[in-house]
């Protein structure tokens, strides 16, 4: 006689006899291969025939894929409860720096300048006009800005032109922060983005007793620095070099540090530029391509080679970059540490192009010399160039809340979110991705821009799918890369 | 104007998929052509241009490049079906401790 009473079984929901999706976004690599992101930017790549499996709920529980989803959070079946606990809390994680608002507080000490490059983003001036000097006033207000903001760690980094010509402020605002952060108490930083070339043994030993950092500018070997980056004496390379060389001798190994910039004349000599900084003793470089600003525009430098050009010179970097990594040496692309970090841990590197909501104004924010506030280094290096869609106020004549609270900022936040940006929404590349609308807006006229011919779009993408299949190329490439972002 | 005698047509069945998801998938082949969409009983129509005004008539990889991203669309809506709810309360929980959703004036 048949029980009256179900099994067991028949009272155990879908879930427990199956699996349940997890949010996730997928995008084709290449091939047949796909990239399936969850939201904390944990990655799988699969066939798409495992995909489909996948997503049908017919993947079978005892497949390496099944294990692959299940152990990144990709799946819920009855032996994983805890998967949403632990996605929630590696999103929270990422998520974090965004409570802290601004952190990085970018001071343009003077765009006066002693070097005349043509690929100059920010328009800089003749060094003998005063006019383009930020006032102690000015300063002032911007500090009392600075510290509006509750980030823990605020950062003030002196831009330019060259910063060094107006030493005068520089020594205001540092002292001036210390003595308002013996009651603030932040972790406060400071940072002078200069070319050396003015920077004396006195200028120095002050950067030593403030604990001022040096980021300096080297473009590869003497002949390409030089041409890059004229001088009326054309040694610009000799005196950052010497620069670079006595800043280290007072300061310190650590705390100087150096940027490149991509020409035409670039491309063709990654190798000699890598060689060069190794030859300087840096420990990594970031290899970046120009911007689409100032004198890069007017002399037509940002439309002297294209992204495709660029990402060839990028991925050859890259390899050979490997290449002396596996003989020993270690030396990182700052990169793609950044984009891995995104990928391989939690944690947000909270890099200003790349984050969503965009980071102009949160993540970053520039007091100009006349008291202007801009969204983003590119917003004030726009606005020289007469566009000022992105200055937010001006020191003197807005409070902080009629800056922050500003259509000029959070009309561009909320338009370019990428969690609802058409294809950026559903693209498994967006959690290591950003919106950018400085860019978009400077080379598309559209704060969102047109995904499918966007060149911001078109050059990370390609990244993060070298990167993704650098992972998975051998265990030693992927032990190289790892290491860029736990060092 | 574009002229529909030097678009390609291609059909899809509305039984099977629905206008949104095509439209997404046509928008990610914009930097390759344009498209027009019309609707009868049984199909969608979605029309192919060309960007710069040839003929796209005989171009057999767009269309497959087209029908391709359908069925990814399709699938990234089956995904987004189920997981919806929860994408939303993993975002919510994320939040819920920054203090950001506060009412309170910045």
């Amino acid at each position: 006689m048949p029980s009256p009473f179900k099994t067991p079984a028949e009272y155990e929901t879908p879930l427990a006899l199956g699996y349940r999706l997890l949010p996730f976004n997928f995008t084709k690599l290449g091939g047949s291969d796909y990239v399936l992101t969850n939201q904390a930017g944990e990655y799988v790549v699969v066939d798409r025939s495992v995909l489909e499996q996948f997503v049908t709920h017919r993947l079978p529980p005892d497949s390496d894929a099944y294990q692959a989803f299940k152990s990144k959070h990709f799946l819920l079946d009855r032996d994983s409860d805890v998967a949403i606990d632990l996605l929630t809390l590696k999103v929270r994680t990422k998520l974090a720096p965004l409570a802290n608002f601004t952190g990085l507080h970018i001071f343009v000490a003077t765009l006066r300048c002693d070097h005349s490059c043509p690929y100059c983003q920010v328009s800089r001036q003749s060094d003998d006009n005063v006019a383009f000097d930020m006032p102690l006033e000015t300063a002032e207000k911007a500090l009392e800005f600075t510290f509006r903001s509750p980030n823990p760690a605020i950062k003030i980094e002196f831009q330019g032109g060259e910063p060094l010509l107006n030493f005068d402020l520089i020594r205001y605002v540092v002292e001036r922060a210390e003595q308002i952060n013996r009651t603030e108490r932040r972790s406060l930083q400071f940072v002078i983005a200069t070319n050396l070339a003015l920077a004396t043994d006195e200028i120095l030993a002050y950067c030593k007793a403030h604990d001022i950092l040096i980021s300096t500018s080297l473009d590869g070997p003497r002949d390409l620095h030089n041409t890059n980056r004229p001088r009326p004496d054309r040694d610009s390379y000799e005196r950052t070099i010497n620069g670079i060389a006595r800043a280290r001798a007072i300061l310190g190994r650590d705390r100087v540090s150096a940027l490149m910039t991509t020409t035409r004349a670039s491309l063709s000599r990654v190798r000699d530029i890598i060689d060069e900084y190794i030859r300087q003793g840096f420990s990594g470089i970031f290899l970046r391509p120009l911007q689409p600003y100032g004198f890069a525009v007017k002399t037509k430098s940002y439309h002297s080679y294209d992204v495709d050009e660029w990402l060839k010179f990028y991925f050859e970097g890259l390899e050979y970059i490997l290449s002396l990594n596996r003989e020993g040496l270690f030396f990182a692309e700052h990169y793609a540490a950044v984009i891995l970090s995104k990928m391989l841990t939690p944690f947000e590197p909270g890099y200003v192009d790349l984050r969503s909501p965009a980071g102009i104004g949160i993540g970053a924010i520039v007091y100009n010399y006349d008291g202007n506030v801009y969204a983003s280094d590119e917003s004030r290096m726009l606005a020289e160039m007469g566009d000022t869609t992105f200055r937010l106020g001006n020191v003197h004549r807005d409070t902080w809340q009629d800056i922050f609270t500003s259509d000029a900022l959070l009309d561009p936040l909320e338009e370019t979110y990428t969690g609802s940006v058409p294809m950026c929404a559903e693209c498994a590349f967006e959690p290591f991705c950003g919106a950018d609308p400085v860019f978009h807006h400077a080379t598309q006229g559209d704060l969102v821009g047109h995904k499918p011919t966007s060149v911001f779009c078109r050059r990370n993408m390609a990244i993060f799918r070298h990167l993704i299949r650098l992972l998975d190329r051998d265990a030693e490439t992927k032990r190289i890369l790892m290491s860029w972002v736990t060092s | 104007m574009c002229d529909r005698a030097a678009a390609r047509e291609v059909r899809f069945s509305r039984s099977i998929y629905r206008l949104e998801t095509i439209k997404k998938a046509a928008y990610r082949l914009t930097d390759r052509c344009s498209f027009e969409f019309t609707v009868d009983e049984d199909h969608i129509h979605c029309y192919l241009f060309s960007r710069d005004q040839t003929s796209v008539r005989a171009d057999d990889e767009l269309e497959h490049a087209l029908r391709n991203e359908v069925l990814d669309q399709d699938l990234r809506e089956s995904i987004a079906l189920e997981t919806g709810p929860i994408r939303n309360a993993i975002l919510a929980y994320a939040f819920s401790r920054t203090g950001l959703q506060d009412a309170e004036p910045i």
